[in-house]
């Protein structure tokens, strides 16, 4: 299933503009050193510059593809995308696509970050991606200070992101008649779409009786769109972004154990296959975002990127737009714990030799920063472990472990394995994209077997309260330190 | 003869068994046990403390070196308890109600307890009620109360006012602490001493005891 976008020349905006704002993006930040951010030309022209022809060979250029940082058109393109959103698994038989008419939307409500997709229902494909900022991230970053808020004062976030997503509705589908949207996103984010009390989230168990679908009527919500559903959750924090992500992943019909792995502000993991799964969150905190870092930022110009060892024994920095270093994002974070730990600048207790780490020009991480990844990555480890544990499975048993997430697409997997955050099993790593609006638009594009889908992947998956663990516990108190190589 | 250097320096290592080993000699030496303790393992957590708060320690550390006192303590406690000498204090301590995170509170259970305090840890997702009871019927003379999310945080409120009501807040002294809290949200509830951290904890329970 290839994804498309069509783009119009715009005045001011070149099509490496609007590909930006559609979600792209340029993991070189644009200088067209890496050749990571190509797109292949459908329909259309787009120049193929110098820079182009240093990273592209002749025959890629002529197959259509182009580095979308450097990409400029004076007519209207259409652009194959799907190497952004990674692959659908294939293989997998059971999930036809059933054609429809009309066009129809997803939508991820994050934490942090919000996206929607309008779909061609008669072809399967993209018609254009939005993504913005959750409005609610101003009465607090994490699901607990939002449940906090809205007990203090109930519907204002409720309206803020009914209102915003509307919007961006109204915005993606141009006019045209949107007959149904499908909505992902973790349990607080349900509740507070649906109206669902949040009271039960805000203390243990942190267990709801309102999990399930809800569907209204787009006009209930002042959107136009026939009919909106938000998917069910799982249980706990584990909600249908992860629900949708084992549908894109084909978890509960797959033979083989997997792994899916979502690194956000609030780590959904998730580890099975068509015997029984089980789920997790974990509260990771948003180091991996670039929070709580003192010069943490979010992947764009200026943020050191990419880590490496020199020949001398010394660090060279990657900085994203070639420009001058001005923060860390959570790949760079990742790698310069993995060369720091590398180079004995940082001991296995995390420890450094010589506080601060200096990295590129002013940009330098402090012990507190190295602490804080120690947190977040001891969290996600140990809530992968105690799944291992009780499903229970042995490392060697499973054979994938997606990583779901931006974070997840760039962040250098030998890296992330040398500190401890991802296992050192012997499954490959596989970056899957958006896999929670991959696998809604699954469920979008197969309305005669989406009962059955959802249904199949709840009935297999089992929520593990991690909190009230005492072997998690333990377990993220062992992760936190950097194991040396081998173990 | 038990080398008492060798137990300090095993706490300060978080090694467990050596403490425990070098404690059992020291008992079968027939040292008095008040002086190991005040001279050789109280130092030894305090200097782990020192290095937690310049940073040259984390949790993993703080957390071996408490369990190695745990270790050393063990031999030595009966020994205590026959020389009539009396703790530091006597210290209540748990997460309140509708929060199950106790990794915090274990850590400053274990380091009051090295400290040379006596804990009665109640564990996680305690009722206020259970705090009243337990300050009656041990006598305890501090209670400590963690919340590590914002939602729970309003139940140290309750507790507290439960313990007003019940007619024991008078006769404690109480301590918050917990990720999201702030010296400004223990002044509001009425506590009498906020620690940022663990180690801190300890300074602050020794203060509140002085100050009786």
């Amino acid at each position: 299933m290839a994804e498309y976008v069509r783009l119009k020349p715009e005045p001011g905006r070149t099509v490496s503009d609007q590909l930006y704002q559609l979600g792209l993006e340029f993991p070189c930040g644009g200088c067209s050193a890496c050749g990571g951010c190509r797109v292949r030309l459908v329909d259309g022209e787009i120049p193929i510059t110098e820079g182009m022809r240093e990273a592209l060979r002749e025959d890629e250029l002529a197959a259509g593809w182009r580095l979308a940082c450097q990409a400029d058109a004076a007519v209207p393109v259409t652009l194959d995308i799907e190497q952004w959103s990674a692959r659908i698994l294939t293989d997998n038989t059971s999930v036809a696509f059933e054609p429809g008419e009309g066009f129809g939307a997803v939508m991820d409500l994050g934490t942090t970050t919000l996206v929607v997709e309008l779909v061609d229902l008669a072809t399967g494909d993209i018609r254009g991606v939005l993504a913005g900022l959750n409005p609610q991230g101003r009465h607090g970053s994490d699901v607990m200070s939002r449940i906090e808020f809205d007990l203090r004062e109930p519907g204002v976030l409720c309206e803020h992101i009914r209102g915003a997503l509307g919007a961006m509705l109204a915005e993606v589908a141009q006019g045209r008649e949107v007959k149904e949207v499908l909505l992902c996103g973790n349990t607080a984010m349900h509740h507070l779409f649906c109206g669902e009390s949040v009271e039960p989230l805000s203390h243990v168990p942190f267990s709801s009786p309102a999990l399930g679908a809800r569907t209204f009527a787009g006009s209930e919500l002042g959107w136009k769109a026939e009919v909106v559903t938000f998917l069910p959750c799982v249980g706990g924090f584990v909600g249908s972004d992860l629900l949708a992500g084992l549908v894109a992943c084909g978890m509960a019909e797959s033979a083989e154990v997997m792994a899916l792995m979502d690194l956000g502000t609030n780590g959904e993991i998730a580890l099975g296959g068509r015997d029984g799964i089980l789920c997790a969150s974990t509260a990771a905190g948003p180091a991996f975002e670039g929070g709580r870092i003192r010069m943490g930022m979010r992947a764009g110009d200026g943020a050191i990127d990419r880590v490496e060892a020199t020949e001398a024994d010394a660090m060279r920095c990657h900085v994203l737009g070639g420009g001058e270093a001005r923060g860390i994002c959570g790949s760079g974070l990742v790698d310069a714990a993995a060369v720091g730990l590398a180079l004995g600048m940082i001991a296995v207790s995390g420890r450094l030799n010589n506080a601060p780490l200096r990295l590129d020009g002013a940009v330098q991480l402090s012990q507190a920063d190295i602490r804080e990844l120690q947190l977040a990555k001891g969290a996600i480890a140990a809530g992968l472990e105690i799944l291992r544990r009780q499903l229970p499975v042995e490392p060697d048993v499973v054979r994938t472990i997606h990583l779901a997430g931006a974070f997840g697409n760039y962040v250098r997997v030998e890296s992330a394995r040398r500190i401890g955050l991802l296992p050192s099993w012997k499954a490959p790593v596989a970056p899957v994209g958006n896999s929670a609006v991959r696998g809604a638009r699954l469920l979008l594009l197969n309305p005669s077997r989406r009962e059955a889908m959802i249904e199949a992947a709840l009935r297999r998956t089992r929520h593990v309260d991690l909190g009230g663990d005492a072997e998690f516990q333990e377990a993220f108190i062992e992760n936190m330190r950097f194991m040396p190589p081998g173990r | 003869m038990a080398d008492l250097e060798t137990l300090r320096q095993a706490i300060i290592d978080g090694d467990a068994k050596t403490a425990g080993a070098v404690a059992r000699e020291a008992v079968a030496a027939e040292m008095d046990a008040l002086t190991v303790i005040q001279q050789y393992m109280v130092p030894a957590m305090d200097e782990v403390g020192r290095r937690y708060e310049c940073e040259e320690f984390f949790v993993p550390e703080l957390l071996l070196s408490a369990r190695a006192m745990k270790a050393a303590l063990e031999p030595i406690r009966p020994l205590l308890a026959a020389s009539g000498a009396k703790p530091a204090g006597k210290v209540v301590i748990g997460t309140v109600k509708g929060d199950l995170h106790d990794i915090g509170k274990n850590l400053v259970a274990s380091l009051l307890e090295g400290g040379g305090f006596e804990v009665i840890d109640l564990g996680a997702d305690v009722s206020p009620q259970k705090f009243i009871d337990a300050v009656q019927s041990t006598g305890a003379n501090i209670v400590a109360l963690s919340a590590l999310l914002t939602v729970t945080m309003p139940s140290i409120k309750m507790t507290i006012e439960a313990l007003k009501a019940a007619g024991v807040r008078d006769k404690v002294k109480v301590m918050v602490g917990g990720a999201p809290l702030t010296q400004q949200f223990a002044d509001q509830v009425g506590a009498d001493a906020y620690s940022e951290n663990a180690t801190a904890a300890v300074t602050a329970a020794r203060r509140l005891v002085a100050a009786g």
